[in-house]
């Protein structure tokens, strides 16, 4: 038997609250096989992480970013993974408590997804599709195919 | 929408209204609960969770600005300005 050594799909998720955090990494939970879900705390140390990647380590497929973190908030966060070449086409989704109109124009501006977080378990299982939508065809389909 | 009118509405209806349209004001834990406050035109829900952001414990409404106190560490100026 051979076994499929093909590497995970990384989702990359950064939010200050730690049941929120949780939440995400539970929602993905189903899909354990091909994707791995890598956390941050806040928006210094996403980036930390996000520009430790250029140089060495596969992208991930997608960003999944809160906007109200501490040191730095997930709209400069984002401002600044469209600045960085090798992550500027990386799908960044804004995952927030807010529902502010002007929060969704910075989202559309920067060509990003925005989500807001849920309040139940239909919704929680719609917004884990919705993640999922956001990455491109190739990767969908990798998520979600079933294991053997 | 009246307070009134909101809380004879089916759960679902009301959650989804409360995800339209409804201004998260923050969250507070007790014991093994976590709670969600938010504000709804001039009147207040507060969602307890048994399963946080997934099973609903139960639902409270309140016109009255008391619901805010176990919130207010959480509330930023511009908030209280509105």
């Amino acid at each position: 038997m051979i076994k499929s050594t093909t590497p995970k799909n990384i989702v990359f998720y950064a939010d200050d609250d730690t049941d929120d955090l949780e939440l995400v990494q539970d929602a993905f939970g189903k899909y354990t096989n091909n994707v791995e879900v890598v956390t941050a705390k806040d928006g210094v140390q996403a980036l930390t992480y996000l520009q430790s990647l250029q140089e060495h380590a596969p992208a991930p497929c997608l960003i999944i970013l809160d906007i109200n973190m501490p040191l730095l908030n997930g709209k400069d966060v984002l401002r600044k993974i469209k600045e960085m070449p090798p992550l500027a086409a990386v799908p960044v989704v804004l995952f927030t408590t807010s529902s502010s109109p002007l929060d969704k124009e910075f989202a559309k501006k920067y060509n990003a997804g925005f989500i807001t977080k849920p309040l139940d378990v239909a919704q929680m299982g719609i917004i884990t599709a919705l993640f999922i939508d956001h990455c491109s065809d190739e990767i969908k389909k990798n998520i979600r195919k079933q294991p053997n | 929408m009246r307070m009134s009118e909101f809380a004879d509405l089916p759960l679902s209806k009301q959650i989804g209204i409360i995800y339209q349209q409804g201004v998260y004001v923050g969250k507070s834990k007790k014991g093994q609960f976590i709670k969600l406050l938010f504000q709804l035109e001039y009147f207040y829900i507060e969602i307890t969770y048994i399963s946080y952001r997934l099973s609903i414990y139960k639902m409270r409404y309140s016109e009255a600005t008391s619901i805010l106190d176990p919130y207010l560490d959480q509330i930023g100026v511009e908030y209280l300005v509105m």
